[in-house]
């Protein structure tokens, strides 16, 4: 037990990457969008966030792509990793076949090769649905004082929707936001679940009607639960879509 | 070239950068982030076990106060921190988390009733208070007396930072996301902004500004084996540090995280420990009582992971092919604990080691963890050398956590700075000093230097490779200025470094590709991170002692004597190889409490004979006031409230009295 | 605080799934009304009676089928309405569908997809279907039906309307659960993937049943082909009715 598996093997990954450069196409010799193929020896405990950075510095040093902190939390490495969305960086090889095949993430604006702008994209959602504590009393609370209680179990369940990290996955697995750009998405409406949970929120379900009570919202979503199966994070995004889905269906203004 | 204006910018998007540019914008002032990543991906959100506030609300918490939170603190500084600072900081962490908590942060909450806790080893039963039931909740972790370390399951940092960036969103404040500052603009000792390159176009622009703030986190990136993000590389500190004007503070202290996993680096929280996890050997045996038989595995993070080295080199170490390590073992804690406490932990074991760490042992060797110095600062956060600059949280050496930092200090440091810093950025703008005579000249002048930098490596004939010499240099440094140092390799790494900065400015891309250029950014990086390694490794060269995480074994003994000193760092011309130090006292006659020995670690110090005089003078004037009452005896040793915003002076609640 | 939220989005939602709640009902019903053709024709006369009403008013009115036909025309109608309100609207949004389902290899999404293909078709032959049944409501019964199949060649359009139906109607009450809960409640995978096997399970059962009837009708319809538009009597009133 307890070993770091020694077993030795080394295959030759085929990593084929979808390259494109936008802010490349005035200029040079873009070829435009194509798919290259990187050879790359496989290593014990190799993560594609190891090849990948082996491929820039040592076959192609213009190769764009985000990580920042490689251990799964921040949400910044998502890409397609054989058809499906995922975190690069906690991606290991040896889980993949020989060809690896890497896309960026569909549905958000693309940077370069496998880098995509979620940030723009989750700061939009985050504005277009107030994703934060609305109360009046908010400017005069009372910092000296002994903090407002919350039940145990209910600060525990608020997090458990917290733990998003935006990296997008929910929404390049989802088919209605791949036709509809409009679509919120699981990501947009875990949101409004959490803050609908939480008691410091004080909006009522005709806020939060006016939010997502529409086909851009929860009406758009058409259950393919795509993103409740790509949840890095393992979110119950199909459970709490469902449940808004019933109370906005309630409310009456 | 656009130029931008507004008026205050801060550089850096995490949770002390947004909560200083909160402060500000709610005192009426235009105020921009700029971040290399998108705000809610920054390295805050890796910080998992906790903020440390003395609420004193759980029964590991009772009796806790701003007293003691102040006293681990100093003791953990190894005697290295601005005293005044860690009172003002102490004073106002728990109205910081109590902020937070009406902002929106799920905190983890108080249960009344029966608990089963991991103490040694061994399964105690708790019974928590009814009165306590629903308010915040604390952890035990390293070199503290009390259970204080708030904590949302293992995800503090995480909710923490959304919260924070939700505010910041609320409150209409844009942030700049894949933007990078390369320069400071300044003249005659004032900043006024900054010059910045849009990683996703290559395009230099330049924002101008009343008041600069530098929030860009820590500079662990000169190191091989790190727990920080691939972010981190301090560019903020260099970025001041190449103004010739600023200076930077106890570079030498960095800290290494005991529980990386091994070989990656990746952190596993100090919450594994403080919730009852084990250090073992290769023997299966627990060896941390040997060395330290009061604290632990709980010792402060400098003697820790001190002591797994040690351990290590005795030949205990358990053996793999990518060299030694030991093991973590929070089995102990079983299923449902890890499940609800600790369940990034399981994940990243889970993940990048295919294992479960219910029922398996985590392969762990400390990794470098957290940048101590930083841009130095007065206790209102603005630069020492550069007015109009200021900054906070781990790019800053407001100087709270000396030469070593505890667990949870560090996440508390970014909100409650923060807090502070963004009040007195809008005071520097509301006051005379506030305003700035900037001619475009001048920004022209420094955007154009840079242009100029850049062209000269897409350019230029040279021979060099930087990822290569980012490679030498993080091996270098994870090699020769790591947990334990000597003078001759120091010296060897100062040469190193010396002879890498000169081959960096010879530098070749292989891709000349426009726009985001990943090869052009690491080039122009390296330089700016090889004066920051140069900074650590004259400065721990320099320090001929072993304070907090700074060891030298050929200078076990911490030397009150001739070390009760802040390094200062300038690089004063462009031209330099090196920087040039100087030496800041601390003056124990100041101080609320003076040099002792820190109840873990070694005993042996070379005490200063100001210590013992301090102490009979506390005593006496302690002895003056029979009926005063706590806050009375600190006003009287060393008052502090001044220095804090009007609003953040009042005393803080508790459960059992003020 | 009075403002006036605009509740269509969330009527016409509910709609849809309650005009496809009650097609699945109804689809399901039917399949036991029409299979029992198994258990003889005259079981089958007795169901087509009981449609026309003749147990409850002692003759037939083939005028209620003719009704329940328009009630089940127009209930189609407007789920087809509603729900083509979700299928890809351009060749843009047709293209990226297809290419985000082919990349994903994801059961849920594909099955999405057979249901617009499934309701697209279904908007034929469920209009076909029925516009028979409204015009033709008395041309219903074990010799009369089996003629249509078999000799009017009615089957082909009767196995693809099978096929067809208990493919969308099967996974549509799959999705319905998922959508609204209380499948999703639970959270737990393991529910999930219980409902999906039941969903495979009904839909076999029902097209294996489906297959059954529709044999039987064209076996009866082959055997019946020199005798096109005989009724078929009851075994116990045969003679009497002659």
């Amino acid at each position: 037990m307890n070993n770091i598996p020694l077993a030795e093997e080394h295959r030759m990954l085929q990593i084929q990457i979808l390259r494109h450069n936008p802010s490349a196409l005035l200029c040079d010799s873009d070829k435009g969008s194509h798919l290259q193929t990187f050879e790359v020896e496989e290593a014990l405990g190799m993560t594609l966030f190891i090849a990948l950075n082996e491929i820039r510095e040592e076959q192609d040093p213009s190769l764009q792509f985000d990580f920042v902190c490689r251990a799964g939390i921040c949400g910044s490495c998502g890409m397609i990793i054989n058809g499906r969305p995922g975190l690069a960086c906690r991606t290991l090889t040896k889980d993949l076949p020989d060809v690896i095949v890497l896309a960026p993430l569909p549905g958000f604006e693309l940077i370069g090769d496998l880098s995509v702008n979620t940030g723009k994209w989750m700061r939009g959602m985050s504005e277009h649905l107030e994703t934060w504590v609305h109360n009046q009393e908010l400017e005069e609370i009372n910092i000296d004082v002994i903090e407002e209680r919350m039940e145990p179990r209910l600060a525990e369940q608020i997090y458990e929707l917290e733990r998003c990290i935006e990296c997008g996955c929910c929404i390049a697995a989802c088919g209605t936001t791949q036709m509809r750009e409009e679509f919120v998405g699981a990501a947009g409406l875990n949101q409004i679940a959490r803050f609908r949970l939480d008691p410091r929120d004080k909006r009522s379900d005709a806020d939060y009607y006016e939010l997502i009570g529409n086909d851009a919202g929860v009406f758009g979503c058409m259950t393919l639960l795509g993103c409740e199966d790509m949840c890095p994070k393992n979110l119950p995004l199909a459970t709490q879509i469902a449940f808004l889905r019933r109370r906005m269906a309630m409310t009456t203004g | 070239m656009q130029i931008i204006y507004t008026d205050v910018l801060v550089i850096g998007g995490g949770l002390a950068g947004q909560r200083a540019a909160i402060g500000a914008k709610r005192r009426g002032h235009d105020t921009i982030v700029l971040s290399l990543v998108p705000a809610k991906r920054s390295h805050s959100a890796a910080a998992q076990g906790g903020m440390q506030a003395s609420l004193a609300n759980c029964l590991g918490g009772a009796g806790d106060n701003e007293d003691i939170h102040f006293q681990d603190t100093v003791r953990g500084s190894d005697w290295g921190a601005d005293q005044e600072v860690v009172r003002m900081f102490t004073h106002a962490a728990p109205k910081a988390i109590r902020e937070l908590a009406a902002w929106g942060v799920p905190w983890s909450r108080v249960e009344r009733g029966d608990h089963e806790i991991t103490v040694d080893g061994e399964k105690q039963t708790i019974s928590e208070n009814e009165a306590a039931h629903g308010l915040i909740t604390g952890r035990n972790f390293g070199g503290t007396q009390k259970w204080r370390a708030c904590y949302v399951s293992d995800g503090t940092g995480h909710a923490m930072l959304y919260t924070m960036s939700n505010r910041a969103i609320a409150e209409g404040i844009p942030v700049h996301e894949r933007m990078e500052a390369v320069a400071l603009i300044h003249d005659e000792g004032r900043c006024s902004g900054a010059i910045v390159r849009n990683l996703m176009t290559g395009e230099i622009l330049a924002y101008v500004a009343k008041a600069t703030c530098i929030a860009t986190g820590g500079f662990g990136r000169i190191y091989r084996a790190s727990t920080n993000a691939i972010i981190n590389e301090g560019m903020g500190a260099a970025i001041a540090l190449e103004t010739g004007r600023a200076t930077l503070s106890n570079m030498e202290a960095v800290q290494f995280h005991p529980t990386g996993i091994f070989p990656s680096g990746i952190l596993v929280t100090e919450g594994c420990r403080g919730d009852g996890g084990l250090l073992l050997d290769a023997n299966g045996h627990r060896f941390m009582p040997d060395y330290e038989p009061k604290k632990k595995e709980l010792a402060s993070r400098d003697v820790v992971s001190r002591r797994m080295e040690q351990h290590i080199a005795a030949g205990q170490g358990v053996k793999s092919r990518f060299g030694e390590h030991l093991w973590l073992d929070i089995r102990l804690l079983g299923r449902e604990h890890i499940d609800r406490n600790l369940r990034e932990v399981k994940e990243i074991c889970q993940y990048f080691l295919g294992i479960d760490p219910a029922k398996e042992l985590i392969p762990v060797r400390p990794a470098q963890h957290y940048s101590m110095g930083g841009v130095r600062t007065n206790p209102n956060g603005e630069s020492q050398g550069l007015r109009g600059l200021f900054a906070v949280g781990e790019a800053a050496c407001w100087d709270i956590h000396g030469f070593n930092r505890l667990g949870g200090n560090s996440v508390a440091e970014t909100v409650v700075a923060g807090m502070i810093v963004g009040e007195s950025i809008a005071d520097f703008c509301d006051s005379a000093d506030g305003s700035i005579n900037v001619s475009t000249a001048l920004v022209e002048k420094f955007a154009r230097k840079q242009t100029q930098q850049l062209a000269n490596f897409t350019l230029a004939s040279g021979t060099e490779n930087a990822f290569d010499l980012t490679r030498q240099m993080q091996e270098t440094m994870t090699s020769k200025v790591g947990i334990f140092r000597h003078g001759d390799q120091l010296q060897e790494a100062v040469n190193t470094l010396q002879n890498l900065l000169l081959r960096s400015r010879n530098i070749n891309l292989r891709s000349a590709t426009r726009g985001p250029n990943p090869e052009l950014v690491a080039a122009y990086r390296l330089p700016r991170m090889l004066k920051l390694a140069q900074c650590v490794a004259l400065g721990a060269l320099q320090r001929t002692e072993s304070r907090g995480a700074h060891y030298r074994d050929d200078y076990p003994q911490r030397n009150d004597l001739e070390w009760m000193q802040r390094t200062l760092a300038v690089w004063s011309e462009a031209k330099d190889e090196l920087p040039t130090l100087s030496y800041e006292p601390l003056s124990i006659m100041r101080m609320e409490l003076p040099p002792g020995w820190r109840g873990y670690g070694a005993k042996d110090y070379i005490e200063h004979p100001e210590s013992a005089l301090r102490r009979q003078e506390i005593d006496r004037i302690i002895a003056t006031m029979p009926d005063a009452d706590r806050h009375a005896h600190q006003a009287a040793l060393m008052p502090f409230l001044d220095k804090l915003p009007p609003h953040l002076r009042p005393l803080n609640q508790r459960l059992s009295k003020f | 605080m009075n403002r006036k939220l605009n509740l269509w989005p969330a009527r016409l939602d509910l709609l849809q799934s309650l005009s496809g709640l009650a097609l699945v009902v109804f689809v399901w019903c039917h399949m036991f009304f029409e299979s029992s053709i198994l258990l003889g024709k005259d079981a089958m006369l007795w169901v087509t009676k009981m449609f026309e009403g003749e147990h409850f008013f002692g003759e037939p009115y083939p005028l209620l089928v003719s009704a329940i036909a328009g009630i089940i025309f127009l209930l189609v109608a407007l789920h087809a309405i509603l729900a083509l309100r979700k299928f890809p609207s351009s060749y843009r949004q047709y293209h990226r569908f297809h290419l985000h389902m082919n990349g994903l290899h994801h059961s849920d999404t594909t099955l999405w997809y057979l249901q617009v293909i499934t309701g697209f078709l279904l908007f034929f032959l469920a209009s076909t279907h029925l516009y028979t049944v409204l015009v033709q409501p008395d041309n219903i019964g074990p010799y009369a039906s089996s003629d249509r199949i078999w000799s009017g060649r009615f089957w082909i359009m009767y196995a693809l309307l099978l096929l067809s139906a208990h493919l969308h109607a099967g996974a549509g009450a799959y999705r319905l659960a998922m959508k609204w809960g209380p499948a999703s409640l639970t959270g737990s995978k393991a529910a999930r993937h219980k409902l999906k096997t039941a969903m495979w399970c009904i839909i076999g059962f029902f097209l294996i049943l489906g297959a059954a009837s529709l044999a039987t009708y064209m076996k009866l319809g082959y055997d019946h082909r020199d005798h096109i538009g005989e009724r078929y009597m009851p075994s116990s009133h045969q003679v009497q009715q002659e």
